[in-house]
């Protein structure tokens, strides 16, 4: 299973972005291989349209769920016709995240 | 002739300034540029107006031709393009219609189609002709509304009054692209004042010839200070009076009554003077 | 942290007032001018400690003369008339919009898009963090502009529990930007066919992003029967009306002095307060 996360900082102890499409970085996670890794988001600057982008991104790396604390409404709708399942954060850092959502401690948002 | 009335900071009476004195002037037009909060027609309420749609082109995708090379997701600079569970999707409220999607595609799987961004209304009144320019509420971009208001009157031989939008923006600068004269209205206010120098700098750049009303007149001299500083007339000055923005806060034209007129015929004066008329 | 973004739809009806106001009376140590296009937050916020950066929006077009064979392709294809010819093609960065089409259609690679300033960033710092930005004149970009603004407020704090953002006049762009995951917007009107016509505007705008919403009305006895106008489509629309300001010349001579409406007393700044207060019982709730 992929999960991918929207990130300030590069790496697992990094802080979740407030904003799915202006993050600096994804981070996206492995739960089989139990590694992840670190991209930078290419679209971030744009003037809109971010976080069409940012679906098209995770979506290419085979994400299976979504962890992040909002996704704006165009995202949102093109989210919803995929097999993608969007969870809500319930702490800053990326690692305590993945933790969590592995516990099932986590809520769909 | 076409005059441009402009302020930096909203609310100060561009729309006051432009409805008045369109309503005055000989063969006055008044033209509706403040296309995403348009007011002029609370006061000019036309009874036969004619409504056109405003249309930008947006691109379509065959997806039997499409071949999934991404050459137009990749292009497109506004991110209105993704591709997404192996189809392009076309996000049209991001689309800046430059075409550039249909003129990369390998397999001509894009063509555009006409997508409705606003209208413009327009109708005669007063001997007034009106022309107000409105955008569909949630889009982001006036422009292509302004762009047709512009071209409608580009070549009128009448007397044009622009009601520009606010701020010094994008949609500042297409409305006064073809005006001979800039009119600023501020207020002796400190927002006042800043609003007038970031506007002022503007027209400079174009090279119009300006002109400045003072609105909400008071003892304060800040604008009249600036004023003499940058080397421009003072136009006119439209007092504080609560009876005055009462009658105008009710959608009626100020200048249909004999008290108020001559504050406006003055005005107008001052303007043809200025252009030597 | 929370976002209380100020709006009106019409300008001039009074938000830099308000939320110069709310500053005073929340103690915020957040806050932000969104307005790109005419901030003025910061001519009533006494501070001088500031830093600001450049801001590289949109790529524009240049045109490489040398390599340049007048074929005239660039103006052709340009959909926003940002290419004129006089004795050469040139690059009318006002209109630009920055697609590339023109440097796509160019038969000699003689055009290609380079980073533009379109504005600048500035970052406000006291015993608070105030961010604002101002636009260059004609620029677009607005939009993304205002994301920056209320981004470099963000990565600049750390555990505030309120903000509060002066928003920009209309609907578009900067608008949209600046409505985005705030929890509530205070509308600020005033009594006028003009302000109550804006006021439904801006409040469809919101309802897209499904924020709180509250009103106030601003100078509300300059016209009291657009008042009941006002109050009467709130209702009908179930928006809480949170309080009415009186028409008070003084404002505008204390504003002058780079103060804020709250820091007299008066029968309005008394108003204010308790517009304040419902408003932050709403965003709490």
């Amino acid at each position: 299973m992929i999960i991918a996360l929207p990130t300030t900082t590069s790496g697992e102890k990094s802080f979740i972005s407030e904003h799915f499409g202006r993050s600096n970085f994804f981070y996206i996670y492995n739960t089989e291989t139990k590694t992840g890794e670190v991209y930078v988001n290419a679209n971030k600057d744009g003037q809109g349209g971010v976080g069409v982008k940012s679906v098209e991104f995770i979506l290419k790396h085979g994400t299976n769920i979504l962890i992040t604390p909002r996704v704006g409404e165009k995202a949102m709708n093109l989210l919803s016709e995929t097999d993608v399942k969007i969870y809500t954060n319930t702490d800053e850092i990326v690692k305590e995240n993945i933790a969590s959502f592995l516990n099932g401690e986590l809520k769909e948002l | 002739m076409q005059i441009a009335i402009l302020s930096g900071k909203g609310g100060t009476g561009k729309t006051l300034l432009s409805v008045n004195l369109s309503y005055l002037a000989e063969n006055g037009t008044y033209v509706d540029c403040d296309v995403e909060e348009p007011n002029g027609l609370l006061y000019y309420q036309l009874e036969n107006k004619k409504t056109e749609e405003v249309s930008i082109k947006i691109p379509v995708v065959n997806h039997d031709l499409c071949n999934g090379c991404e050459k137009c997701t990749d292009f497109c600079k506004f991110n209105a393009l993704a591709f997404i569970l192996d189809k392009v999707r076309v996000f049209k409220d991001l689309c800046h219609s430059c075409g550039g999607c249909k003129l990369v595609c390998p397999t001509n799987a894009i063509s555009e189609i006409d997508k409705t961004v606003g209208y413009i209304h327009s109708g005669k009144i007063f001997d007034t002709n009106i022309y107000s320019g409105e955008m569909i509420v949630g889009l982001e971009s006036g422009i292509p509304i302004i762009d047709e208001l512009l071209n409608q009157v580009k070549n009128s031989s009448r007397n044009v009054f622009i009601d520009s939008p606010p701020g010094n923006g994008c949609s500042v600068m297409e409305s006064i692209r073809d005006s001979n004269y800039c009119l600023l209205i501020a207020e002796p206010t400190i927002f006042g004042l800043h609003n007038l120098n970031m506007v002022y700098n503007l027209v400079k750049v174009f090279n119009k010839k300006v002109g400045i009303v003072i609105n909400k007149a008071s003892e304060n001299s800040i604008i009249e200070d600036y004023a003499l500083e940058n080397n421009v007339n003072i136009i006119g000055r439209i007092p504080m009076d609560l009876e005055l923005g009462r009658i105008n806060s009710e959608g009626k034209i100020v200048a249909s009554y004999d008290e108020y007129k001559p504050l406006f015929t003055d005005i107008l004066t001052n303007i043809y003077k200025e252009l030597n008329l | 942290m929370k976002q209380l973004l100020i709006l009106s739809g019409k300008g001039g009806t009074g938000k830099t007032t308000i939320a110069s106001s709310f500053i005073e009376l929340s103690k915020a140590k957040a806050f932000a001018d969104c307005d790109v296009e005419a901030p003025n937050l910061h001519l009533v916020m006494n501070t001088n400690t500031k830093t600001s950066t450049p801001y590289y929006g949109m790529g524009k077009a240049i045109i490489d003369q040398s390599k340049c064979i007048k074929c005239g392709l660039c103006k052709e294809s340009c959909r926003f008339g940002a290419i004129d010819f006089s004795d050469k093609y040139e690059i009318n960065l006002f209109k630009c919009e920055g697609c590339s089409v023109c440097e796509f259609v160019c038969p000699e690679n003689a055009i290609e898009m380079a980073s533009y300033k379109d504005g600048e960033t500035t970052i406000y710092r006291d015993n608070y963090i105030f961010s604002t930005a101002e636009l260059n004149m004609g620029s677009g970009n607005s939009g993304k502009l205002v994301m920056k603004v209320k981004e470099n407020l963000k990565d600049n704090l750390t555990d505030e529990p309120l903000a509060i953002i002066d928003g920009s006049p209309g609907i578009g762009c900067p608008v949209i930007a600046s409505l985005s995951g705030v929890d509530m917007v205070l509308i600020v009107t005033e009594p006028s066919v003009s302000g109550m016509s804006d006021m439904i505007r801006i409040i469809k705008t919101a309802e897209h992003f499904r924020v709180k919403i509250a009103v106030c009305i601003n100078k509300y006895d300059t016209n009291i029967s657009q008042k009941q106008k006002i109050e009467k489509y709130l209702i009908d629309r179930k928006i809480e009306l949170i309080g009415k300001i009186v028409y008070d010349k003084n404002i505008s001579k204390i504003l002058n002095e780079g103060k804020t409406a709250v820091s007299v007393d008066s029968e309005a700044s008394r108003s204010i307060k308790n517009i304040y207060s419902r408003a932050i019982e709403i965003l709490n709730s």
